[in-house]
Protein backbone atom coordinates (compact mmCIF):
# COMPACT_ATOMS: atom_id res chain seq x y z
CA UNK A 1 0.00 0.00 0.00
CA UNK A 2 1.19 3.34 -0.72
CA UNK A 3 1.30 6.64 1.12
CA UNK A 4 -1.35 7.80 -1.59
CA UNK A 5 -4.03 4.95 -0.92
CA UNK A 6 -3.05 5.04 2.38
CA UNK A 7 -4.19 8.79 2.73
CA UNK A 8 -7.72 8.48 0.28
CA UNK A 9 -8.52 5.47 2.47
CA UNK A 10 -7.87 7.47 5.71
CA UNK A 11 -9.92 10.45 4.39
CA UNK A 12 -12.66 8.20 3.04
CA UNK A 13 -12.79 6.98 6.48
CA UNK A 14 -12.36 10.51 8.54
CA UNK A 15 -15.54 11.74 5.39
CA UNK A 16 -17.80 8.80 7.10
CA UNK A 17 -16.65 9.54 10.78
CA UNK A 18 -17.79 13.29 10.09
CA UNK A 19 -21.00 12.10 8.00
CA UNK A 20 -22.06 9.57 11.58
CA UNK A 21 -22.91 13.28 13.08
CA UNK A 22 -26.28 13.58 11.00
CA UNK A 23 -27.31 11.05 12.67
CA UNK A 24 -25.76 11.60 16.57
CA UNK A 25 -23.13 12.86 17.61
CA UNK A 26 -20.68 10.17 18.97
CA UNK A 27 -17.08 9.89 19.54
CA UNK A 28 -15.44 9.22 15.31
CA UNK A 29 -16.91 12.17 14.94
CA UNK A 30 -15.47 13.95 17.82
CA UNK A 31 -11.83 12.52 16.91
CA UNK A 32 -12.43 13.75 13.14
CA UNK A 33 -13.17 16.79 14.83
CA UNK A 34 -10.89 17.38 17.11
CA UNK A 35 -7.88 15.99 14.49
CA UNK A 36 -8.58 18.04 11.40
CA UNK A 37 -8.86 21.05 14.09
CA UNK A 38 -5.44 20.09 15.45
CA UNK A 39 -3.73 19.68 12.27
CA UNK A 40 -5.23 22.87 10.61
CA UNK A 41 -3.86 24.81 13.64
CA UNK A 42 -0.45 23.11 13.18
CA UNK A 43 -0.55 23.35 9.21
CA UNK A 44 -1.24 27.03 9.61
CA UNK A 45 1.40 28.39 12.66
CA UNK A 46 3.88 26.25 10.67
CA UNK A 47 3.37 27.89 7.35
CA UNK A 48 2.91 31.42 8.36
CA UNK A 49 6.27 31.14 10.51
CA UNK A 50 7.73 29.53 7.33
CA UNK A 51 6.07 32.08 4.97
CA UNK A 52 6.40 35.68 6.49
CA UNK A 53 8.80 35.33 9.80
CA UNK A 54 11.68 33.18 8.19
CA UNK A 55 11.35 33.61 4.16
CA UNK A 56 10.29 37.60 4.40
CA UNK A 57 12.32 38.99 7.70
CA UNK A 58 14.85 36.79 9.08
CA UNK A 59 16.81 35.36 5.74
CA UNK A 60 16.21 38.57 3.51
CA UNK A 61 17.56 40.63 6.84
CA UNK A 62 19.94 38.00 8.63
CA UNK A 63 21.48 36.20 5.51
CA UNK A 64 20.81 38.91 2.98
CA UNK A 65 21.22 42.07 4.91
CA UNK A 66 18.19 43.59 3.71
CA UNK A 67 18.45 46.42 6.78
CA UNK A 68 15.45 48.28 5.46
CA UNK A 69 12.63 45.25 6.67
CA UNK A 70 14.21 45.59 10.10
CA UNK A 71 11.72 48.40 11.33
CA UNK A 72 9.05 46.81 10.07
CA UNK A 73 9.93 43.47 11.37
CA UNK A 74 10.41 45.64 14.88
CA UNK A 75 7.09 46.93 14.66
CA UNK A 76 5.62 43.25 14.11
CA UNK A 77 7.88 42.21 17.06
CA UNK A 78 5.95 44.72 19.17
CA UNK A 79 2.46 42.83 19.19
CA UNK A 80 4.33 39.93 20.84
CA UNK A 81 3.57 42.64 23.78
CA UNK A 82 -0.31 41.97 23.96
CA UNK A 83 0.62 38.33 25.60
CA UNK A 84 1.19 40.37 29.13
CA UNK A 85 -1.73 42.52 30.44
CA UNK A 86 0.51 45.08 31.62
CA UNK A 87 2.78 45.44 28.43
CA UNK A 88 -0.26 45.56 25.78
CA UNK A 89 -0.45 49.06 25.49
CA UNK A 90 3.15 48.63 23.44
CA UNK A 91 1.42 46.98 20.27
CA UNK A 92 -1.37 49.52 19.69
CA UNK A 93 1.79 51.40 18.18
CA UNK A 94 2.06 48.31 16.33
CA UNK A 95 -1.70 48.24 15.42
CA UNK A 96 -2.11 52.12 14.55
CA UNK A 97 0.58 52.17 11.94
CA UNK A 98 -0.81 49.37 9.74
CA UNK A 99 -4.73 50.65 10.32
CA UNK A 100 -3.25 54.27 9.33
CA UNK A 101 -1.08 52.58 6.33
CA UNK A 102 -4.24 50.10 5.32
CA UNK A 103 -6.82 52.96 5.59
CA UNK A 104 -4.85 56.05 3.31
CA UNK A 105 -4.18 52.82 0.92
CA UNK A 106 -8.12 51.16 0.99
CA UNK A 107 -10.33 54.29 1.29
CA UNK A 108 -9.21 56.25 -1.81
CA UNK A 109 -8.97 52.69 -4.07
CA UNK A 110 -12.65 51.17 -2.28
CA UNK A 111 -14.42 54.29 -2.60
CA UNK A 112 -13.42 54.44 -6.36
CA UNK A 113 -14.16 50.50 -7.48
CA UNK A 114 -16.60 49.89 -4.78
CA UNK A 115 -18.87 53.27 -4.75
CA UNK A 116 -18.52 55.78 -7.42
CA UNK A 117 -18.00 52.80 -10.16
CA UNK A 118 -21.24 50.63 -8.68
CA UNK A 119 -23.13 54.21 -8.47
CA UNK A 120 -22.25 54.84 -12.52
CA UNK A 121 -23.21 51.09 -13.03
CA UNK A 122 -26.80 52.03 -11.85
CA UNK A 123 -27.12 54.71 -14.50
CA UNK A 124 -28.90 53.58 -17.40
CA UNK A 125 -26.48 53.53 -20.87
CA UNK A 126 -29.65 53.93 -23.55
CA UNK A 127 -27.49 55.53 -26.41
CA UNK A 128 -27.22 51.84 -28.84
CA UNK A 129 -28.68 49.61 -25.79
CA UNK A 130 -31.22 46.76 -27.06
CA UNK A 131 -34.56 47.07 -25.65
CA UNK A 132 -33.85 44.35 -23.16
CA UNK A 133 -30.91 45.95 -21.92
CA UNK A 134 -32.64 49.49 -21.43
CA UNK A 135 -35.70 47.35 -19.24
CA UNK A 136 -32.84 45.45 -17.07
CA UNK A 137 -31.58 49.20 -16.36
CA UNK A 138 -34.31 50.82 -14.94
CA UNK A 139 -35.44 47.40 -13.19
CA UNK A 140 -31.87 48.22 -11.74
CA UNK A 141 -32.38 52.09 -11.14
CA UNK A 142 -36.20 51.22 -9.79
CA UNK A 143 -34.23 48.73 -7.19
CA UNK A 144 -31.35 50.57 -5.77
CA UNK A 145 -33.36 53.74 -5.55
CA UNK A 146 -36.32 52.22 -3.62
CA UNK A 147 -33.97 50.40 -1.57
CA UNK A 148 -32.04 53.41 -0.85
CA UNK A 149 -35.42 54.71 0.46
CA UNK A 150 -35.80 51.96 2.57
CA UNK A 151 -32.77 53.02 4.49
CA UNK A 152 -33.92 56.49 4.82
CA UNK A 153 -34.77 57.31 8.31
CA UNK A 154 -35.16 60.62 8.60
CA UNK A 155 -38.56 60.98 7.80
CA UNK A 156 -41.48 58.45 9.08
CA UNK A 157 -42.23 56.28 6.11
CA UNK A 158 -45.97 57.07 5.34
CA UNK A 159 -47.65 57.91 1.84
CA UNK A 160 -45.40 57.65 -0.80
CA UNK A 161 -42.53 57.22 0.93
CA UNK A 162 -44.17 54.19 2.68
CA UNK A 163 -44.87 52.87 -1.16
CA UNK A 164 -41.40 53.82 -2.35
CA UNK A 165 -39.71 51.38 0.74
CA UNK A 166 -42.19 48.77 0.12
CA UNK A 167 -41.19 48.00 -3.57
CA UNK A 168 -37.64 47.92 -1.82
CA UNK A 169 -38.29 45.62 0.64
CA UNK A 170 -39.64 43.08 -2.27
CA UNK A 171 -35.98 43.63 -3.89
CA UNK A 172 -34.39 43.07 -0.71
CA UNK A 173 -36.64 39.69 -0.37
CA UNK A 174 -35.76 38.77 -4.29
CA UNK A 175 -31.72 39.58 -3.72
CA UNK A 176 -32.00 37.61 -0.50
CA UNK A 177 -33.89 34.73 -2.11
CA UNK A 178 -31.26 34.83 -4.66
CA UNK A 179 -28.73 34.77 -1.94
CA UNK A 180 -30.19 31.79 -0.37
CA UNK A 181 -30.78 29.54 -3.73
CA UNK A 182 -26.81 30.19 -4.29
CA UNK A 183 -26.21 29.44 -0.37
CA UNK A 184 -28.14 26.33 -0.43
CA UNK A 185 -26.45 25.52 -3.94
CA UNK A 186 -22.77 25.70 -2.24
CA UNK A 187 -23.55 23.45 0.26
CA UNK A 188 -25.20 20.63 -2.00
CA UNK A 189 -21.99 21.03 -4.06
CA UNK A 190 -19.51 20.45 -0.85
CA UNK A 191 -21.89 17.11 -0.76
CA UNK A 192 -21.66 16.26 -3.88
CA UNK A 193 -17.36 16.64 -3.55
CA UNK A 194 -17.60 14.41 -1.05
CA UNK A 195 -20.07 11.45 -2.54
CA UNK A 196 -17.79 12.14 -5.87
CA UNK A 197 -14.44 11.32 -3.69
CA UNK A 198 -16.39 7.97 -1.91
CA UNK A 199 -18.20 7.17 -5.16
CA UNK A 200 -15.56 7.60 -7.91
CA UNK A 201 -11.91 8.73 -6.12
CA UNK A 202 -11.36 5.62 -3.13
CA UNK A 203 -12.90 2.81 -5.98
CA UNK A 204 -10.24 4.27 -8.31
CA UNK A 205 -7.89 4.33 -6.17
CA UNK A 206 -8.23 0.52 -4.32
CA UNK A 207 -8.93 -0.55 -7.70
CA UNK A 208 -12.65 -1.63 -7.43
CA UNK B 1 -69.54 14.29 15.46
CA UNK B 2 -68.11 11.09 14.61
CA UNK B 3 -66.96 12.04 11.19
CA UNK B 4 -65.71 15.72 12.27
CA UNK B 5 -63.82 14.16 15.35
CA UNK B 6 -62.26 11.42 12.52
CA UNK B 7 -61.28 13.99 10.51
CA UNK B 8 -59.78 16.77 13.28
CA UNK B 9 -57.59 13.49 14.22
CA UNK B 10 -56.83 12.81 10.36
CA UNK B 11 -55.59 16.59 10.18
CA UNK B 12 -53.45 16.77 13.39
CA UNK B 13 -51.56 13.48 12.31
CA UNK B 14 -51.33 15.16 8.36
CA UNK B 15 -49.76 18.62 10.85
CA UNK B 16 -47.48 17.03 12.77
CA UNK B 17 -46.45 14.80 9.91
CA UNK B 18 -45.60 18.04 7.76
CA UNK B 19 -44.20 20.36 10.51
CA UNK B 20 -42.04 17.64 12.42
CA UNK B 21 -40.29 15.69 10.20
CA UNK B 22 -37.22 14.52 11.74
CA UNK B 23 -34.19 15.73 10.45
CA UNK B 24 -32.98 12.34 10.14
CA UNK B 25 -34.89 11.65 7.50
CA UNK B 26 -34.69 14.42 5.59
CA UNK B 27 -31.03 13.87 5.72
CA UNK B 28 -31.22 10.37 4.34
CA UNK B 29 -33.15 11.71 1.44
CA UNK B 30 -31.00 14.40 -0.10
CA UNK B 31 -28.09 11.76 0.38
CA UNK B 32 -29.89 9.54 -1.90
CA UNK B 33 -31.16 12.20 -3.89
CA UNK B 34 -27.48 13.24 -4.39
CA UNK B 35 -26.24 9.45 -4.23
CA UNK B 36 -28.48 8.18 -6.92
CA UNK B 37 -27.95 10.46 -9.73
CA UNK B 38 -23.82 10.33 -9.88
CA UNK B 39 -24.51 6.37 -10.08
CA UNK B 40 -26.86 6.14 -12.31
CA UNK B 41 -26.67 9.35 -14.38
CA UNK B 42 -29.62 11.45 -16.20
CA UNK B 43 -27.55 13.91 -18.04
CA UNK B 44 -29.78 16.97 -17.77
CA UNK B 45 -28.81 19.56 -20.61
CA UNK B 46 -26.96 22.26 -19.28
CA UNK B 47 -27.35 25.57 -20.46
CA UNK B 48 -24.35 28.26 -20.72
CA UNK B 49 -25.25 31.27 -19.08
CA UNK B 50 -24.12 34.92 -20.54
CA UNK B 51 -21.26 34.82 -17.46
CA UNK B 52 -19.92 31.78 -17.96
CA UNK B 53 -19.88 32.56 -21.96
CA UNK B 54 -18.14 35.48 -21.38
CA UNK B 55 -15.41 34.32 -19.11
CA UNK B 56 -14.85 31.26 -21.86
CA UNK B 57 -14.69 34.45 -24.50
CA UNK B 58 -11.92 36.26 -22.64
CA UNK B 59 -9.81 33.20 -22.61
CA UNK B 60 -10.68 32.26 -26.56
CA UNK B 61 -9.82 35.41 -27.78
CA UNK B 62 -6.11 35.31 -26.54
CA UNK B 63 -3.35 34.17 -28.99
CA UNK B 64 -0.77 31.06 -28.31
CA UNK B 65 2.40 32.30 -26.44
CA UNK B 66 0.05 34.97 -24.48
CA UNK B 67 0.90 35.10 -20.49
CA UNK B 68 -1.68 34.65 -18.46
CA UNK B 69 -2.07 35.13 -14.50
CA UNK B 70 -3.83 32.46 -12.55
CA UNK B 71 -4.66 32.70 -8.47
CA UNK B 72 -5.79 30.20 -6.89
CA UNK B 73 -7.07 31.69 -4.22
CA UNK B 74 -8.76 28.69 -2.30
CA UNK B 75 -8.33 25.93 0.03
CA UNK B 76 -9.22 22.46 0.87
CA UNK B 77 -13.04 23.69 2.50
CA UNK B 78 -14.36 24.70 -1.33
CA UNK B 79 -12.23 22.53 -3.39
CA UNK B 80 -15.20 20.22 -4.21
CA UNK B 81 -16.92 23.58 -6.16
CA UNK B 82 -13.70 25.33 -6.92
CA UNK B 83 -11.51 22.80 -8.41
CA UNK B 84 -13.38 21.85 -11.47
CA UNK B 85 -13.21 25.67 -12.31
CA UNK B 86 -9.50 25.40 -12.32
CA UNK B 87 -8.59 22.36 -14.10
CA UNK B 88 -11.12 23.67 -16.88
CA UNK B 89 -9.31 26.88 -16.94
CA UNK B 90 -5.92 25.21 -16.90
CA UNK B 91 -6.79 22.89 -19.59
CA UNK B 92 -8.42 25.41 -21.75
CA UNK B 93 -5.68 27.77 -21.59
CA UNK B 94 -3.27 25.07 -22.17
CA UNK B 95 -5.16 23.83 -25.00
CA UNK B 96 -5.17 27.08 -26.59
CA UNK B 97 -1.08 26.94 -25.73
CA UNK B 98 -1.15 30.12 -23.71
CA UNK B 99 1.33 30.17 -21.12
CA UNK B 100 0.25 30.20 -17.08
CA UNK B 101 1.96 31.95 -13.55
CA UNK B 102 0.20 30.79 -11.21
CA UNK B 103 0.29 31.74 -7.55
CA UNK B 104 -1.94 31.32 -4.42
CA UNK B 105 -3.03 34.04 -1.97
CA UNK B 106 -3.68 31.30 0.75
CA UNK B 107 -1.46 29.16 3.44
CA UNK B 108 -3.57 26.24 2.34
CA UNK B 109 -3.79 26.91 -1.54
CA UNK B 110 -0.33 25.45 -2.60
CA UNK B 111 -0.76 22.03 -2.45
CA UNK B 112 -4.17 22.41 -4.29
CA UNK B 113 -2.25 24.19 -6.94
CA UNK B 114 -0.37 21.96 -7.66
CA UNK B 115 -2.34 19.08 -8.09
CA UNK B 116 -4.33 21.11 -10.77
CA UNK B 117 -0.94 22.53 -12.54
CA UNK B 118 0.70 19.25 -12.42
CA UNK B 119 -2.38 17.05 -14.13
CA UNK B 120 -3.24 19.98 -16.47
CA UNK B 121 -0.01 20.41 -17.65
CA UNK B 122 0.55 16.39 -17.92
CA UNK B 123 -2.51 15.88 -20.08
CA UNK B 124 -1.01 18.58 -22.75
CA UNK B 125 2.89 18.24 -22.34
CA UNK B 126 3.66 21.52 -20.92
CA UNK B 127 6.61 22.14 -19.31
CA UNK B 128 7.19 24.16 -15.74
CA UNK B 129 9.60 27.68 -16.49
CA UNK B 130 8.53 28.27 -19.75
CA UNK B 131 5.06 27.09 -20.04
CA UNK B 132 4.02 27.81 -16.76
CA UNK B 133 5.26 28.46 -13.09
CA UNK B 134 4.25 28.28 -9.80
CA UNK B 135 5.39 31.01 -7.54
CA UNK B 136 3.57 29.86 -4.51
CA UNK B 137 1.98 31.81 -1.09
CA UNK B 138 2.85 35.09 -0.44
CA UNK B 139 1.73 36.76 2.83
CA UNK B 140 -0.47 39.70 2.53
CA UNK B 141 -2.72 39.61 -0.69
CA UNK B 142 -3.19 43.36 -0.63
CA UNK B 143 0.14 43.93 -1.04
CA UNK B 144 0.94 41.10 -3.14
CA UNK B 145 -1.41 41.93 -6.09
CA UNK B 146 -0.11 46.02 -5.50
CA UNK B 147 3.33 45.06 -5.44
CA UNK B 148 2.98 42.38 -8.58
CA UNK B 149 2.04 45.82 -11.15
CA UNK B 150 6.02 46.46 -10.11
CA UNK B 151 7.43 43.97 -10.21
CA UNK B 152 6.58 39.90 -10.24
CA UNK B 153 10.18 38.86 -9.72
CA UNK B 154 10.02 41.51 -7.05
CA UNK B 155 7.06 40.35 -5.24
CA UNK B 156 7.96 36.68 -5.89
CA UNK B 157 12.20 36.62 -5.71
CA UNK B 158 11.76 32.44 -5.77
CA UNK B 159 9.18 30.26 -6.84
CA UNK B 160 7.38 27.26 -5.13
CA UNK B 161 10.23 25.23 -5.10
CA UNK B 162 12.68 27.94 -4.23
CA UNK B 163 13.71 28.69 -7.84
CA UNK B 164 15.02 32.60 -8.16
CA UNK B 165 12.59 33.90 -10.51
CA UNK B 166 15.14 36.21 -12.04
CA UNK B 167 16.30 32.54 -13.85
CA UNK B 168 12.84 31.39 -14.79
CA UNK B 169 12.33 32.30 -18.88
CA UNK B 170 8.72 32.70 -18.34
CA UNK B 171 9.00 35.82 -15.85
CA UNK B 172 11.81 37.25 -17.63
CA UNK B 173 9.21 37.82 -20.72
CA UNK B 174 6.29 38.81 -18.16
CA UNK B 175 7.09 40.71 -15.12
CA UNK B 176 3.93 43.06 -14.72
CA UNK B 177 0.53 43.58 -15.18
CA UNK B 178 1.70 45.11 -18.27
CA UNK B 179 2.95 42.17 -19.94
CA UNK B 180 -0.18 39.90 -19.35
CA UNK B 181 -3.55 40.47 -20.75
CA UNK B 182 -5.64 38.67 -18.34
CA UNK B 183 -5.69 37.43 -15.21
CA UNK B 184 -8.30 34.80 -13.65
CA UNK B 185 -8.58 34.20 -9.86
CA UNK B 186 -10.69 31.38 -8.86
CA UNK B 187 -12.01 32.15 -5.24
CA UNK B 188 -14.14 31.45 -1.89
CA UNK B 189 -13.55 34.67 -0.68
CA UNK B 190 -13.75 38.36 -1.42
CA UNK B 191 -10.33 38.21 -3.28
CA UNK B 192 -12.01 38.71 -6.51
CA UNK B 193 -12.94 42.11 -5.02
CA UNK B 194 -9.66 42.96 -3.88
CA UNK B 195 -7.69 41.93 -7.31
CA UNK B 196 -10.49 44.79 -9.16
CA UNK B 197 -9.37 47.26 -6.77
CA UNK B 198 -5.78 46.94 -6.96
CA UNK B 199 -4.89 44.98 -10.28
CA UNK B 200 -7.83 46.14 -11.70
CA UNK B 201 -8.62 49.46 -10.61
CA UNK B 202 -4.86 50.72 -10.01
CA UNK B 203 -3.36 48.68 -12.80
CA UNK B 204 -6.47 48.41 -15.97
CA UNK B 205 -5.82 44.91 -15.63
CA UNK B 206 -8.66 42.48 -17.36
CA UNK B 207 -10.03 39.92 -14.61
CA UNK B 208 -12.37 37.18 -14.68
CA UNK B 209 -13.15 35.03 -11.51
CA UNK B 210 -14.64 31.66 -10.94
CA UNK B 211 -16.36 31.70 -7.51
CA UNK B 212 -17.90 29.76 -5.02
CA UNK B 213 -21.88 29.78 -4.84
CA UNK B 214 -22.43 32.09 -1.60
CA UNK B 215 -20.00 34.31 -3.36
CA UNK B 216 -21.07 34.32 -6.54
CA UNK B 217 -23.78 36.78 -5.23
CA UNK B 218 -21.89 39.55 -4.67
CA UNK B 219 -19.63 39.36 -7.74
CA UNK B 220 -22.52 40.46 -10.26
CA UNK B 221 -22.63 43.92 -9.93
CA UNK B 222 -18.62 44.01 -11.15
CA UNK B 223 -19.48 41.94 -13.95
CA UNK B 224 -22.41 44.08 -14.59
CA UNK B 225 -20.27 47.20 -14.53
CA UNK B 226 -17.64 45.98 -16.62
CA UNK B 227 -15.02 45.52 -13.72
CA UNK B 228 -14.69 41.81 -14.77
CA UNK B 229 -15.22 40.57 -17.85
CA UNK B 230 -16.76 37.06 -17.22
CA UNK B 231 -17.17 34.73 -14.25
CA UNK B 232 -18.50 31.29 -13.17
CA UNK B 233 -20.64 31.14 -10.31
CA UNK B 234 -20.43 27.86 -8.30
CA UNK B 235 -20.98 24.28 -9.31
CA UNK B 236 -23.07 25.07 -12.12
CA UNK B 237 -20.87 27.55 -13.31
CA UNK B 238 -18.12 25.51 -13.65
CA UNK B 239 -20.72 22.98 -15.54
CA UNK B 240 -21.30 25.87 -18.06
CA UNK B 241 -17.78 26.38 -18.59
CA UNK B 242 -16.84 22.64 -19.02
CA UNK B 243 -20.20 22.59 -21.68
CA UNK B 244 -18.45 25.24 -23.26
CA UNK B 245 -14.96 23.93 -23.67
CA UNK B 246 -16.56 20.40 -24.59
CA UNK B 247 -14.70 19.13 -21.84
CA UNK B 248 -17.35 17.39 -19.53
CA UNK B 249 -15.76 16.82 -16.24
CA UNK B 250 -16.75 16.52 -12.52
CA UNK B 251 -18.67 19.74 -13.14
CA UNK B 252 -20.82 18.43 -15.47
CA UNK B 253 -21.11 15.01 -13.91
CA UNK B 254 -22.41 16.98 -10.35
CA UNK B 255 -25.15 18.85 -11.96
CA UNK B 256 -27.53 16.26 -12.37
CA UNK B 257 -27.10 15.29 -8.59
CA UNK B 258 -27.47 19.47 -7.57
CA UNK B 259 -30.62 19.71 -9.78
CA UNK B 260 -32.16 16.56 -7.81
CA UNK B 261 -30.92 17.94 -5.03
CA UNK B 262 -32.76 21.53 -5.49
CA UNK B 263 -35.91 19.49 -6.69
CA UNK B 264 -36.08 18.30 -3.37
CA UNK B 265 -35.52 21.35 -1.18
CA UNK B 266 -37.86 22.77 -3.11
CA UNK B 267 -40.23 20.00 -2.15
CA UNK B 268 -39.29 20.16 1.54
CA UNK B 269 -40.13 24.29 1.25
CA UNK B 270 -43.66 23.36 -0.22
CA UNK B 271 -44.72 21.09 2.54
CA UNK B 272 -43.37 22.71 5.12
CA UNK B 273 -45.43 25.32 4.34
CA UNK B 274 -48.42 23.87 3.49
CA UNK B 275 -48.20 22.22 7.31
CA UNK B 276 -47.40 25.98 8.48
CA UNK B 277 -51.06 26.84 7.05
CA UNK B 278 -52.49 24.04 7.88
CA UNK B 279 -51.70 24.52 11.57
CA UNK B 280 -52.58 28.34 11.43
CA UNK B 281 -55.93 27.03 10.29
CA UNK B 282 -56.88 24.31 12.80
CA UNK B 283 -55.05 27.03 15.60
CA UNK B 284 -57.51 28.78 13.97
CA UNK B 285 -60.92 26.58 14.04
CA UNK B 286 -59.93 25.86 17.30
CA UNK B 287 -59.85 29.41 18.88
CA UNK B 288 -63.16 29.48 17.31
CA UNK B 289 -64.43 27.05 18.89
Amino acid sequence: MDASMAGTILAAIFTLAIFSLLYRDNPFYRFAEHLLVGVSAGYYVVHYFSSAVLRKFAYPVFVSQDWWLLPGGLLGLLMLFRLSRHTQWVSRYAIAFYVAAWSGYLIPSVIQERVLVQIQGTIPQLIGATPGAVIGALILLVGVTTILVYFYFSAEHRGALNSLSRIGITFLMIGFGASFGYTVMGRVSLLIGRFQFLFQEVPEVLGL
Amino acid sequence: MADEGHSHRRSGRLIELLTNVDRRIIFLVIALAVALPLLFPLNLPVRPSREATAYFEALEALDPGDVIIFSFDYEPDTMAELDPMSLATLRHAFRKDLRVIALTNYPGGPGIALRNLEQAATEYGKQPGTDYVFLGYNPDYSATMLRMGESIQATFPTDHSQTPTAEIPLLQEANSYADIPLLVTVTASALAEYWIIWAGGKYGQKIITGNTAIQAVLIYPYYQTGQLAGFLGGLKGAAEYEKLLELPGTGILGMDAQSMAHLLIVLFILLGNVGFFLQRRAARNGGAN
